[in-house]
């Protein structure tokens, strides 16, 4: 089932590759004239995005997303594709933004523009807390979970590059298992030690809340790389990618991404490591 | 004399490379009643299923109220409005009761309005004589009275011809009786009747003539008396020993 | 049912071999699981001891006397009569399953506070999104299912290339190709409707096969009788063959759109908040996964038992009518 999904999302993506990019200044337009700000995020990821107690959207993204909405001046509206249709960018304008802690991969920057950074999340390895492993090198030949086409599966296939930053691959997985959230494999990870898997590559966040949440997994050695996260959008519209990039900086300077950081990690990520 | 209701001209029909038909020359005038017999397989369901063109015929040519009935026909439609077919099997539609079979064809094909559809249905119920079954269904019917429904169906349309293809093969003995005698009041009132069948009663009674068919062709047509006293043709006189023996 | 003979054999469960066996039968297996630390293994103190101490033989014992009461169990039912026979192996079994689902540790709270939102907005969007699909796929089956028995080669061409292809893709993959492929011929088509178009062609195939048979089965006689009549090809269509075909038509069709309730979960992958994806998300802040799997499960569960029995209904309510 995993492995079929993969290859959906694998054929989804290269379907989309085929034609089609948004045209200058569009995509502002569109958003400025419709009032309103089309935001495609996870409703999978807690905490930077999921399905609250009143069934509403929410989460770090999310209200990152809100902000960004709230500075240009327009509503709200959220939509809850598949991740991989996301990242496949050709939108064709069903939705306008993607706030959902994307990794500016050289790959979807040949689909998709990122106006700007706007928080850069830790990422490491969880184990069960009856595991032996020390240190995530450990992890060698055993079986490991990760997220399909997210920067967790390309740091395990060793395929991973994110600019400026020398990615030490600790681990060499005997085999890795792709999933279509962290959220399952999470589930399958508290099963027990190496019943179905022997550790999983995420997010810290994530992670911490598991943990924080009664599940029986422990974070093992330091994070394994910082991934700088950015919102995308369609590629080739320059003034919203400007007008984006120029929001988020404010955002950052005047405070306002700490204050929602702190929100919902306890921590400061937005000024990278 | 008038210009026939039906008119076949040198027609022959081929099922694949089997000849079914071959050069079939008939006519039938207003008024006419006409029975067609002979062994099975001789060709006369066929025939009469060419009248009103449920079978295609390859050569020759048939003309019904002047019509002349051929693939390209655009109003086959009109053609059988005024033609009535009872079947074998009858051929009721199940679904519907036995006023609503009556009532169908009139309604969606002559447009005739609900009600007096309905009472032109009562009224052949009636002549039937089952006016109490109007609103069963016909598998509640047995085949004598669905039979009789059937017949009072094609009536309904006020046909200029009525076709009948065996009507009483198909029943049980003790129900023949009730369909013949519906069939020859009916015959006695002027309707104008083809009617193939082996019910050589039916034909002495009734029938201005009798057609007999063998191997696909017409081997004798003559009237009532001399066809069954005085046959001029072989393969006449050994159809009619077997039948009559019984 | 299947044929009944009209001599009566021995209950099976009554011989007295198969009493025997089934009682070793279930004993070996009880006392493989070793329950000395259930709920029997504590009601057995008196007997066999502190449970945690009680070794083998307190788990043999314990396992005979599981084995022994379901013995009794099988036999007892065995007595009565089918009806009864039926309730009461569906009531064990369900209670089985219950405590199944119970022994999950789930936190009931937390279902109480989602399932009216997985009700009003997935259970709402399931029915929606397959009630439209279903209706919408019966009349491109009916156009099919013509198309499929003409002698027009085009008509014929087009159909059996229609349900060729649609029968032949994973309904995962149109689902993808209808939602991701049609904007690029410039058709930018929202979630909810490349759902319904996906469900739609993909049942509309099956359903032309349904249809076809349904259409094919009415006697050649219905035809001439309604031809001779003066009818034309869509009058006789629609006047007798259809209103003759749906009781046939109408049993399968049903089951299409109960398995249709729960293909329609593969459109959760576009983003559609029907029931499978509420399910998959509801439960992720708290990480609460399977409470929502399970009380999604039971949704789609109670949902095709109602929809078996309106189905069967409309079945009498057929059956009945044409004699």
């Amino acid at each position: 089932m995993i492995t079929k999904r993969y290859l959906m999302g694998a054929a989804a993506a290269s379907l989309m590759a085929i034609a089609g990019s948004a045209f200058a200044g569009e995509a502002l337009d569109r958003v400025m004239s419709n009032n309103v700000l089309k935001v495609a995020t996870d409703a999978n990821w807690p905490p930077q995005s999921f399905v609250n107690e009143n069934n509403e959207m929410d989460g770090f993204d999310v209200d990152v997303a809100r902000a960004i909405a709230e500075r240009l001046g327009v509503g709200i509206e959220f939509v809850t594709p598949d991740w991989g249709v996301i990242t496949a960018g050709r939108w064709n304008g069903r939705w306008d933004i993607s706030v959902g802690s994307m990794t500016p991969t050289k790959e979807r920057a040949t689909v998709l523009d990122f106006p700007a950074v706007y928080y850069y999340t830790p990422n490491s390895l969880g184990v069960h807390e009856d595991s032996t492993a020390t240190t995530p090198s450990d992890l060698s030949g055993k079986v490991v979970g990760a997220t399909e086409a997210t920067t967790y599966y390309y740091y395990l296939d060793h395929s991973l590059v994110i600019d400026g930053q020398d990615i030490n691959f600790q681990i060499d997985p005997g085999e890795i298992r792709s999933y279509p959230s962290t959220a399952p494999g999470l589930d399958d990870l508290r099963l027990g030690d190496g019943v179905r898997l022997d550790g999983i590559i995420a997010g810290f966040p994530p992670l911490v809340k598991a943990i924080e949440d009664g599940y029986p997994i422990k974070i093992v050695g330091d994070p394994l790389f910082y991934e700088p996260l950015t919102v995308a959008i369609d590629r080739g519209d320059k003034e919203f990618n400007d007008k984006l990039a120029e929001i988020i900086e404010a955002m950052h300077e005047d405070g306002t991404l700490t204050e929602i950081s702190l929100k919902w990690f306890n921590h400061d990520f937005t000024k990278g490591y | 004399m008038a210009e026939p209701i039906i008119k076949m001209t040198g027609v022959s029909k081929w099922y694949g490379t089997f000849q079914a038909l071959t050069d079939i020359n008939f006519s039938v005038n207003q008024g006419d009643k006409i029975v067609v017999c002979g062994p099975s397989g001789s060709g006369k369901s066929t025939m009469i299923r060419t009248l009103n063109w449920l079978e295609a015929h390859q050569v020759g040519k048939i003309e019904v109220n002047g019509v002349e009935l051929h693939a390209k026909m655009k109003n086959i439609d009109q053609v059988r409005m005024d033609v009535g077919m009872v079947f074998q099997h009858f051929n009721l539609f199940p679904h519907m009761t036995v006023l609503e079979n009556l009532m169908a064809a009139p309604m969606w094909v002559r447009k005739v309005n609900r009600s007096d559809a309905e009472k032109t249905a009562r009224t052949f119920l009636e002549r039937v004589r089952i006016p109490e079954q109007a609103d069963k269904y016909p598998g509640q019917l047995s085949g004598g009275q669905q039979q009789r429904v059937a017949i009072a169906r094609s009536l309904c349309m006020n046909p200029k011809v009525m076709l009948f293809d065996e009507p009483t093969s198909a029943l049980d003995p003790e129900m023949v009786s009730e369909v013949l005698e519906t069939m020859i009041h009916l015959a006695r009132e002027g309707m104008t009747m083809v009617c193939v069948t082996h019910e050589m009663g039916f034909a002495k009674a009734v029938a201005d003539r009798v057609v007999f068919m063998d191997a696909g062709q017409i081997v004798e047509e003559n009237d009532p008396h001399s066809f069954f006293d005085n046959p001029q043709h072989m393969r006449t006189q050994e159809f009619l020993s077997q039948i009559l023996q019984h | 049912m299947l044929y009944a003979d009209t001599v009566e054999s021995e209950t099976l469960v009554h011989k007295p071999s198969f009493v025997v066996g089934m009682l070793l039968i279930f004993t070996a297996l009880f006392t493989l699981f070793d329950l000395t630390e259930s709920l029997f293994g504590h009601l057995m103190r008196p007997v066999i001891g502190e449970p945690s101490e009680a070794g083998f033989l307190g788990s043999l014992s314990v396992g005979f006397l599981v084995g022994l009461l379901l013995t009794i169990n099988v036999v007892a039912i065995g007595f009565v009569r089918f009806r009864i026979q039926v309730l009461i192996v569906w009531a064990e079994l369900f209670i089985l399953f219950m405590a199944f689902f119970y022994g999950f540790d789930l936190n009931f709270e937390f279902i109480r506070s989602k399932i009216w939102f997985m009700v009003s907005q997935g259970l709402v969007t399931t029915l929606y999104v397959s009630a439209l699909s279903i209706t919408l796929a019966a009349m491109v089956a009916i156009v099919g299912a013509v198309a499929k028995l003409s002698s027009n080669g085009f008509a014929y061409a087009i159909a059996s290339f229609y349900t060729s292809f649609f029968r032949g893709l994973p309904l995962l993959m149109q689902v993808y190709l209808i939602y991701l492929g049609l904007p690029q011929l410039g058709y930018v088509i929202d979630a909810i409707p490349a759902g319904i178009l996906a469900l739609t062609l993909c049942y509309g195939a099956y359903m032309t096969e349904i249809f076809r048979a349904g259409i094919q089965s009415i006697p050649k006689g219905q035809w001439e009788a309604s031809r001779s009549l003066g009818f034309g090809f869509g009058l006789t269509m629609k006047r007798i063959i259809l209103p003759q075909a749906f009781p046939l038509i109408i049993p399968p069709t049903g089951n299409q759109f109960i398995a249709m309730l729960k293909d329609s979960s593969l459109v959760s992958i576009i983003g559609v908040w029907e029931l499978m994806f509420l399910a998959r998300t509801l439960g992720s802040k708290d990480y609460r996964h399977l409470e929502m799997l399970v009380t999604a499960a039971l949704i789609y569960w109670a949902m095709s038992i109602c929809l078996e029995l309106i189905q069967s209904k409309i079945e009498r309510h057929f059956r009945t009518k044409s004699h």
